[in-house]
């Protein structure tokens, strides 16, 4: 089983799209999916047209009060399931820091549908806590959506510096750019400008595309309403560059 | 998720069913009451239910299935518990085939430990016309999918509709099932297949039951065994089709060579003969099988040489087999195959009614404990007398002696203790073990030197050869350490606890 965690400290960059796009098209090739989403604000759970809601909330699920299996819900796409958010996940660093491997839980958690999945998603609120500490700890690929902007590139500095200093396992992080809009001069020169020595950055660029948009209005992926729109070419080619092998 | 799926057909209620098909109205108004119902296009889907001869999928509780419709090919794989099931596009997949031909991924990890050295067959196929019902709940969330399964011809099982449960969602598959049971549909277990026959030949027999018909049960069980095997092995299916093909021919010949008593002169001297020419005619091509089956371990022996240098004898393990095979195939499609086994079939009609050629084994029981006590005292004699100079021979003769005693404590199961049986057959199985791994050593060893010889008349490079010393090398040891640990396997079996056991199966108090 493989975890990827779309991450960002940074709020309304793409992680929930990207998460929802990408799980779907693992589970089109026939990969079981699991997409948890971990942000209380359930953007990811109202795109699958699922309840925000998890009996015993994080306090059960962190506190392992109730299985993971029983929180899970099918989507309506093959291969595809959901661990739907709950209201109660703002609370979850608490429920976290109330246990014994406070940074390691969330793996745990993981662990034990290991057999029922090949690939999973975290798509994860954006802040830096101990919720972030875990997913770190649980993922083997970090994807880090981007807005080609200057603030964006000492954002992901930043985070490259958090992970390199976490204790054990570290994710591999790959960057790319989302909402990117080729007409906008200063779009342009970062994206030509940024390092690619350091860190991974995916040569996909995500655009900044109305039918994106239009994911909240048709609770569906892209690639599921619009097969062959360029938002959906685009999330496949992304996909085919961070798919686990 | 499968705990909530449901397979219900129509009772006899013409609303719902008519001819071939399903009222479809009916059914959305009756699911309307409590979801919105989306009506999904009307397709004919082939669907070949997958699984190997000995239905391992079905044991392990796995559904395995290849559908193909006008859009494209996909392959359905079903788990126990709770989990989804899995759909994986493919393209170009022809039956029978090893799972190793599946596309890497979840379906082929799940299923190849099961299937193992056996390959996927078609158990089933059926052309339906299928169409999908989504249930939503308010958020136009599917909740339940209903599938209405109608046969495209008469012949083909009836039409049906599956309430198919979504994980998190067991409730709604429920209370959809119970709307449908409103109209008059009702819960059906799903068919099965044709299946190999692996129940006991002997089961309900008691010790009182004429030895006869025990015999003839079990020589005809053996007999379904051949048929069943042999269309698999003429197409070379899998190797499990000769092997099994095989050990219904020796469990023939040891039940022969142990009711002799009981049976009449003509089973001595014309079918025990004409079974030891049958098995004979299969060993070649299994011997070359359980080379080839053997390579990917010969491989790991390998410490000098590299494992890319027995290619040539892979090589030449295929070309002796297709050799090998054709000469099976031939005899087996022969006349005198086919005359052999009528014949056979004619004997064992005649046998239920002869009377037994000696009548203090007129009863089973009797025959089961004379049986079994002979063939025990056989490998117990034969046992003892193997000393540290004995030859590979004598060591091979005790493995026959094993085999016997094995195929006795089986095919008379029924009238025996079946905890004492359990135990014999467990202290026995260690004895094989050891004696099945010295001989295995010892013609596999001989036949890499015939190998050798011929490989190098035909010019086979020197790593190969070198490569096979290896080999050899690594059987010899092997087949040390078979003798080493034959005298404690011996010992065990023949210890006093055993002995008396065995007495006791053997009709001794």
């Amino acid at each position: 089983m493989k975890v990827l965690a779309t991450y960002n400290i940074k709020g309304g960059v793409g992680k929930t799209s990207t998460a929802v796009n990408l799980a779907y098209l693992a589970a089109r090739e026939g990969r079981r999916t699991l997409l948890w989403d971990l942000d209380p604000q359930a953007a990811a759970t109202y795109l699958f047209r699922v309840r925000a809601r998890v009996k015993g909330g994080s306090h059960a699920l962190v506190g392992r009060k109730r299985p993971i299996e029983a929180a899970l819900k099918a989507t309506d796409f093959d291969n595809l399931d959901l661990l739907p958010a709950d209201f109660s996940y703002r609370n979850m660093d608490l429920d976290l820091d109330d246990t014994k491997r406070r940074t390691r839980r969330l793996g745990q958690l993981l662990d034990s549908v290991a057999d029922d999945y090949d690939v999973v998603f975290l798509d994860c609120p954006p802040s830096i806590s101990l919720v972030s500490e875990n997913v770190m700890h649980a993922s083997d690929t970090l994807l880090v959506p981007l807005i080609p902007a200057t603030l964006s590139l000492r954002t992901l500095d930043q985070l490259t510096r958090f992970v390199a200093d976490s204790q054990g396992s570290r994710p591999e992080i790959v960057a790319f750019f989302s909402m990117a809009d080729r007409r906008k001069r200063l779009h342009r020169d970062v994206i030509d400008a940024i390092p690619r020595d350091g860190t991974r950055v995916a040569e996909t660029v995500i655009p900044a595309l109305s039918i994106i948009e239009q994911m909240a209005e048709r609770r569906a992926p892209v690639p599921a309403f619009a097969p062959t729109s360029r938002a959906a070419l685009c999330y496949e080619q992304l996909w085919a560059e961070v798919r686990p092998t | 998720m499968t705990s909530a799926t449901r397979t219900l057909q129509a009772a006899s209620d013409p609303r719902l069913g008519f001819g071939l098909g399903l009222e479809l109205e009916a059914i959305v108004a009756a699911l309307s009451t409590q979801y919105t119902v989306v009506t999904g296009p009307k397709q004919f889907v082939r669907r070949a239910r997958l699984d190997t001869f000995d239905r391992r999928l079905r044991e392990a509780g796995l559904t395995l299935e290849h559908q193909i419709v006008a859009t494209g090919e996909r392959l359905v794989l079903r788990g126990p518990g709770g989990a989804s099931p899995v759909a994986v596009p493919v393209t170009g997949l022809h039956w029978p085939a090893l799972a190793e031909v599946l596309p890497t991924g979840p379906v082929r990890e799940a299923i190849a430990p099961v299937t193992g050295i056996r390959a996927l067959t078609v158990a089933s196929d059926e052309r339906r016309r299928v169409r999908l019902l989504e249930l939503h709940n308010e958020d136009g969330k599917t909740v339940v999918r209903v599938e209405l399964d109608e046969p495209v011809s008469a012949a083909a099982a009836p039409a049906q509709v599956t309430v198919r449960a979504l994980r998190g969602y067991d409730d709604q598959a429920r209370r959809a099932g119970r709307l449908l049971d409103n109209l008059g549909f009702h819960g059906v277990e799903q068919g099965e297949d044709r299946e190999p026959s692996s129940a006991a030949p002997t089961a309900g027999l008691d010790r009182a039951a004429p030895a006869n018909l025990l015999l003839t049960r079990a020589l005809s069980q053996f007999l379904a065994t051949m048929r069943e095997n042999l269309p698999g092995l003429l197409d070379d299916v899998d190797t499990e089709f000769l092997h099994d093909f095989r050990v219904a021919v020796r469990r023939t010949r040891a039940t022969l060579k142990l009711a002799r008593p009981a049976l009449p002169e003509v089973m001595r001297s014309r079918w025990e003969p004409a079974f030891k020419g049958l098995g004979d005619t299969t060993t070649p091509v299994r011997d070359l099988d359980v080379y080839e089956l053997d390579l990917p371990t010969m491989r790991g022996w390998l410490v000098a040489a590299d494992p890319a240098d027995l290619e040539p004898l892979a090589t030449h393990l295929r070309r002796r087999r297709a050799v090998e095979r054709r000469t099976l195939v031939r005899r087996l499609r022969s006349v005198s195959f086919e005359r052999l086994v009528t014949r056979w079939e004619e004997e064992l009609a005649r046998l239920v009614d002869t009377p037994e050629a000696d009548q203090e084994f007129q009863s089973a029981g009797q025959l089961a404990d004379r049986s079994i006590s002979r063939a025990y005292r056989r490998v117990a004699r034969e046992g003892a007398l193997i000393g540290a100079d004995s030859p590979a021979g004598d060591l091979h003769r005790l493995r026959k002696r094993c085999k016997e005693l094995r195929y006795a404590l089986e095919v008379f199961a029924p009238l025996i203790d079946s905890a004492a049986r359990r135990r014999a057959v467990a202290d026995l199985k260690g004895l094989q073990d050891v004696l099945g791994r010295f001989q295995d050593s010892e013609v596999q060893r001989q036949a890499l030197r015939g190998f050798a010889e011929e490989m190098m008349a035909a010019g086979t490079p020197a790593g190969a050869m070198l490569a096979m010393g290896e080999l050899i090398g690594h059987l010899d040891a092997e087949q040390d350490r078979a003798r080493r640990e034959f005298d404690v396997a011996f010992a065990r079996f023949a210890r006093p606890s055993s002995l008396q056991m065995m007495h006791r199966l053997g009709g001794r108090r």
